[in-house]
């Protein structure tokens, strides 16, 4: 139905200009009737539009305007800037504190597992060669009862050989703890390395961020004493 | 003369200490928000001071809520205040403050206390805040310029031996520039160059000596801060600044009672001093020594303290072991071994070590009528795992 020249569906001041009313039909006067009811009811909706628009605007410029007048200089006050530049501080310390945080929960868990698996396999090793001691007590008991011709003879051996198994697990215990301490060793390690690295990654970080021009330079990390 | 002044200007009523009271509570109740302000505000005025403080800083943060609270509590009553104050300022020394940061800390301060009391905040209020901050900073800077006269802000150590005794407990031996002076049984912070600017309590572990040496035993905590850099990074040579010398568990040497030694795990650190005092004296009283450890491994210092029994005959050592069932001494916690072998109401208790071992030792020894002034405590504050 619409024939108007409208730019974005908004009635503009050249297209009220140019706009060209058909004639009515043959055999009446005047313009047609519904183009011009139409027309209108366009009209209507851009004032409205106009007069919220212009409202809102009103207030912008008020809420402009006392806010020139409450503080010198104009934009964003220097103390509002302040405390947002705080916040800003704020919140990286407070990444800062959850980073060396988890690294100290990491640390802690993987210590505590080390030496809670180091006391476990000590005790599993200790509880075999408690079981092959007795074995070896009760070895002899039943030698002894074997019978009565009194096989005398093949205590000798058989007490020889359980020494052997004796030294070999006593060996292995040995052998077990050395291994075991070695382990944890190298695990206490890995954490320091990795500690290390993490400590030349904040330098590097921190080398990089000083770069950029116009950013105020962070605040300087610890350094180590002279 | 000064100080009397202050305190009839605080109790005369110039400085409303209930309005400050009533303040710090309502700003107290943004939790850590409000020192991290603080911090935050006073490193973007002054950048050059964040170098005096640790990357983490949750514990600092903590540290300086609980001061303030305990300032701010007690600011009507300067008599309980003033020590604390003093001991403040003293220690605060080694953390390389100077007279002249205690401006910034004011405007900070000042500035944290404005913004969290919003509207509340009045020209009294601050007025009131500066008042008591002039006054608290007053007496923290001349105990600080009383101490300088005597002592360094901290004392340059150098290790000259580090032994691995265990897995996690090491043994060091530190040579100081300057002679710190002591009571056996007390404790140092140290800084490491490896860990700058965090310092952790150590118990020094012999009686002062010729040479100016001093002991340390160290074990690993998990997660640790120090105690790891300490025991597994730290070579002959290495660097330790030690802080002024603190701590109540001194041996009273005018009791004239018997003593009970009870350490778990490096808290055999404070009583080897005290021990080694007593080996000294004239006329020793008899000490008994227990040493605890979870296995055999952990007595990470038994041929030394054997060797120290055989040339003092008053002392007897008792280790004992809690989780190794093949050893063959004491078997059991520390405070069922203590309690079980005897009745120690005569004598002054000592009890040094991780916390369920001090705590449970101390219940036993009350339980058994042992008067609570004559048990001696150094909580280490951890729990083996």
């Amino acid at each position: 139905m619409t024939a108007f020249s409208v730019a974005d569906g908004r009635l503009t001041p050249d297209a009220i200009r140019s706009y060209n009313f058909p004639s009515a039909r043959f055999g009446r006067r005047g313009l047609e009737e519904g183009h011009v009811w139409e027309f209108c009811r366009l009209a209507e909706r851009e004032v409205v539009r106009l007069l919220n628009e212009r409202t809102s605007l009103a207030d912008e410029v008020q809420r402009l305007r006392q806010r020139v007048l409450a503080g010198p200089g104009s934009g964003v006050r220097p103390e509002d800037a302040h405390v947002e530049a705080v916040a800003i501080l704020s919140r990286a310390q407070q990444a800062a504190d959850r980073y060396v945080a988890d690294a100290q929960d990491y640390c802690r868990q993987l210590t505590d597992d080390a030496t809670r698996l180091g006391e476990e396999i000590l005790a599993e090793a200790r509880s075999r060669a408690a079981l092959v001691l007795e074995e070896a007590h009760g070895q002899p008991g039943l030698a002894a009862g074997a019978g009565p011709d009194g096989s005398t003879a093949q205590e000798g051996p058989e007490r020889g050989d359980l020494e052997a198994k004796l030294a070999y697990l006593r060996t292995f215990s040995d052998v077990y703890r050395a291994h075991l301490h070695a382990y944890l060793d190298k695990l206490l390690r890995n954490v320091e390395e990795w500690d290390r690295a993490e400590k030349e990654t904040l330098a590097t970080v921190h080398a990089d961020m000083s770069a950029p021009p116009d950013v105020p330079p962070l605040p300087p990390l610890p350094r180590t004493p002279q | 003369m000064r100080r009397l002044r202050d305190l009839a200007l605080v109790q005369g009523g110039a400085l409303d200490t209930e309005r400050l009271k009533e303040n710090f509570a309502q700003v107290a109740m943004h939790g850590d928000e409000v020192a991290l302000f603080f911090y935050s505000d006073l490193f973007l005025r002054h950048p050059e001071l964040r170098q005096m403080f640790p990357v983490a800083m949750a514990g600092q943060r903590d540290h300086l809520v609980r001061a303030i609270a305990r300032i701010v509590s007690d600011v009507g009553h300067l008599d309980r205040l003033t020590p604390y104050l003093r001991e403040l300022g003293r220690d605060h020394r080694k953390f390389g403050i100077l007279s002249a940061h205690y401006q910034p800390l004011r405007a900070s301060l000042l500035a944290t206390l404005a913004y969290f009391s919003g509207r509340n905040w009045t020209p009294q209020l601050a007025a009131d805040w500066e008042e008591a901050y002039g006054l608290v900073s007053q007496i923290m800077i001349e105990a600080a310029a009383a101490d300088e006269k005597v002592h360094p802000p901290f004392w340059e150590a150098t290790v000259i031996s580090h032994e691995m005794r265990t897995l996690d407990t090491a043994v060091i031996r530190v040579a100081t520039l300057d002679r710190l002076s002591y009571l056996p049984g007390q404790s140092v912070a140290i800084e490491s160059e490896l860990r700058p600017r965090i310092w952790r309590y150590y118990s020094i572990a012999n009686a002062p000596r010729e040479d100016a040496t001093l002991d340390f035993h160290v074990r690993v905590i998990g997660g640790g801060e120090l105690s790891m850099a300490l025991t597994r990074r730290l070579a002959v040579g290495a660097r330790l600044r030690l802080g002024p010398p603190v701590g109540t568990l001194t041996l009273d040497t005018a009791s004239g009672r018997d003593v009970l030694l009870v350490a778990g795990s490096t808290g055999l650190a404070p009583l080897k001093a005290i021990v080694m005092q007593i080996a000294r004296l004239a006329d020793p009283p008899d000490v008994r020594l227990y040493l605890g450890a979870r296995r055999i491994e952990g007595l990470y210092d038994l041929p030394d303290l054997e060797k120290l029994a055989a040339q003092a005959p008053c002392l007897t050592v008792t280790p004992c072991v809690s989780n190794d069932p093949d050893y063959q001494g004491e078997c059991g916690p520390l405070p069922d071994v203590v309690a079980r072998s005897g009745s120690w109401t005569g004598r002054d208790a000592y009890l040094a070590g991780p916390t369920p071992m001090v705590e449970g030792t101390a219940a036993r020894l009350t339980a058994q009528g042992v008067p609570g002034e004559q048990i001696h405590v150094e909580d280490f504050g951890w729990s083996e795992p």
